[in-house]
């Protein structure tokens, strides 16, 4: 009788509810390092085709790239339009390329490339594995002795950590473009200063940093969304928790991500 | 030998799915399990083809490759009938490269052949009814010339004359290839027209084991309700 009582309680619920979402947690975190373990010995083995990785390829270029470079060039063109006017009149408009550039290089151009590969292809991963899982294709795989880590991870994973610079690289250069234009619309910055602040104030490390932290990005949050897809549950709900999850998680892992690189880098 | 399966015991969350079964299915005959939903039929399949992992218990097969048919067919969605039937020998590490696209092609039409579709390689899983799925996922299950097939409720939502296409296949592939098959179902048409022998599973417990004959004549609680599809009796559903 008193067990009784004691489970019905508000505290037991939510100690329950707790201890459930700490489960799910550490089993997750579990989850994503034992796939990485596994696609990196499954390397060894050329479990993928180069044919697979161009198909993997060219779905994150189509799909993403639009977005992002829509995304950079239209936070290029509102930091130009609001910080630009304001500089040269300050007197420091030979500063505003520098200004875009590194913020562009270093930050926004990878950082906003990364949201946008997670909500066009790292939710499209999620829900296209967490399909198949629900609807027995994995066990199929398990059952045909083929390692669905091997088959469905690492060419997706290998496309995701590939592309993922070359999207960078197309959207930093879009956004540092955009941020010319819009400076010069806004403020009558001639396009000379621009790109004479721009190669003074950009070096190599910031480049080299901007190549690792999207390969670190890629690589994230296609490992992030596999693993979430591979973890869930029966049924359709299933299919929506493991795509939100996989957003979710892969936010956060950029971003913290994107602190320790700051911390290390630039610090 | 086929399948010998010895004390085979299995839990879930510290429930009891599987306790103590033990069951011998030889080369070229048909084992049917029944129970209601939820009696581990299933489990039995999943462990045998190593889905999931034993608590305790043996399970011997005769060695070679075990394919299972399931439920819902699970052909991948993203591949046309080709490359569903021939994916293993595409894919597995063993098999890669061994077979030629002409290998490959022949062998593709002689499994949809022996399955009655013949002509079916380009289209996809989509394009196909569920009994054409079923057929195309057994073509899949039988690439690889496997010495045990497991099929889970292969008659599942198909109409009558579809299910007894499928159970004409059951025997026919039995035939074809000297497996020994598992067929977990509902269905007494399917047990009729397969099986060599049953095996009733209720709350994890082997609760018969004969001939489908037997099953029909044994006038035990539990094979009187079974067959006759009663609430009355000691299987309750959950």
């Amino acid at each position: 009788m008193v067990k009784v009582y004691y489970k019905a309680t508000y505290t037991y619920k939510i100690f329950k509810m707790l201890q459930a979402e700490v489960n799910s947690f550490v089993s997750t975190v579990g989850n994503i390092t034992l796939f990485g373990i596994v696609f990196f010995k499954g390397l060894l083995s050329f479990p993928t085709t180069f044919r697979t990785i161009m198909e993997q390829a060219s779905r994150f270029g189509v799909s993403s790239l639009p977005i992002t470079l829509s995304i950079v060039g239209m936070t290029s063109i509102i930091i130009a339009m609001q910080v630009a006017g304001e500089m040269v009149k300050q007197g420091g408009g030979n500063y505003v390329g520098m200004l875009i550039s590194i913020l562009m290089v270093r930050e926004e151009g990878v950082i906003m490339a990364g949201f946008a590969i997670i909500s066009m292809i790292g939710s499209s991963l999620a829900s296209e594995i967490a399909t198949m899982k629900v609807t027995e294709q994995i066990d199929a795989m398990r059952v045909l002795k083929i390692n669905p880590v091997h088959y469905l991870f690492t060419p997706r994973i290998i496309a995701g950590t590939l592309m993922m610079p070359l999207v960078v690289i197309v959207a930093s250069l879009f956004g540092i473009v955009g941020g010319a234009i819009a400076s010069n619309i806004t403020s009558g910055l001639t396009y000379k200063a621009y790109f004479d602040s721009v190669w003074f104030g950009l070096s190599m490390h910031d480049l080299n940093v901007c190549l690792l932290k999207s390969l670190a990005f890629g690589f994230t949050i296609t490992l992030i969304s596999c693993t979430c897809g591979m973890e869930a549950k029966e049924g359709a709900k299933g299919v929506g928790i493991a795509t939100t999850k996989a957003v979710v998680w892969s936010f956060v892992s950029i971003v913290i991500l994107d602190l320790i690189f700051a911390a290390i880098f630039f610090y | 030998m086929g399948i010998e399966v010895k004390n085979l015991i299995k839990s879930f969350d510290k429930k009891v799915i599987l306790d103590n079964i033990s069951f011998k299915v030889d080369d070229g005959k048909i084992l049917s399990i029944v129970g209601f939903s939820g009696s581990g039929k299933s489990t039995v399949l999943k462990l045998i083809s190593g889905l999931i992992e034993k608590d305790s218990g043996e399970i011997n097969t005769s060695g070679g490759d075990i394919a299972m048919v399931f439920q819902y067919s699970a052909l991948f969605d993203s591949l046309n009938v080709f490359d569903n039937i021939s994916f293993a020998l595409q894919e597995r590490k063993d098999l890669r490269g061994k077979y030629t696209k002409k290998d490959l092609e022949r062998i593709v039409a002689e499994k949809l052949e022996l399955v009655g579709l013949s002509g079916i390689e380009d289209k996809y899983p989509s394009e196909l009814s569920g009994g054409m799925q079923k057929r195309v996922s057994f073509a899949r299950a039988i690439v690889t010339e496997p010495k045990i097939i497991l099929y889970d409720e292969p008659t599942a939502g198909l109409d009558p004359i579809s299910s007894t296409l499928i159970e004409d296949y059951i025997v026919r592939l039995k035939n074809e290839t000297n497996a020994a098959s598992i067929v977990v179902t509902h269905q007494m048409s399917t047990i009729k027209r397969t099986a060599d022998s049953v095996l009733m599973l209720y709350n994890g417990h082997a609760v018969f084991e004969g001939s489908p004959e037997e099953l029909l004549k044994e006038n035990t609680p539990y094979t009187k309700q079974f067959v006759n599809a009663s609430l009355e009796g000691p299987m309750k559903m959950n």
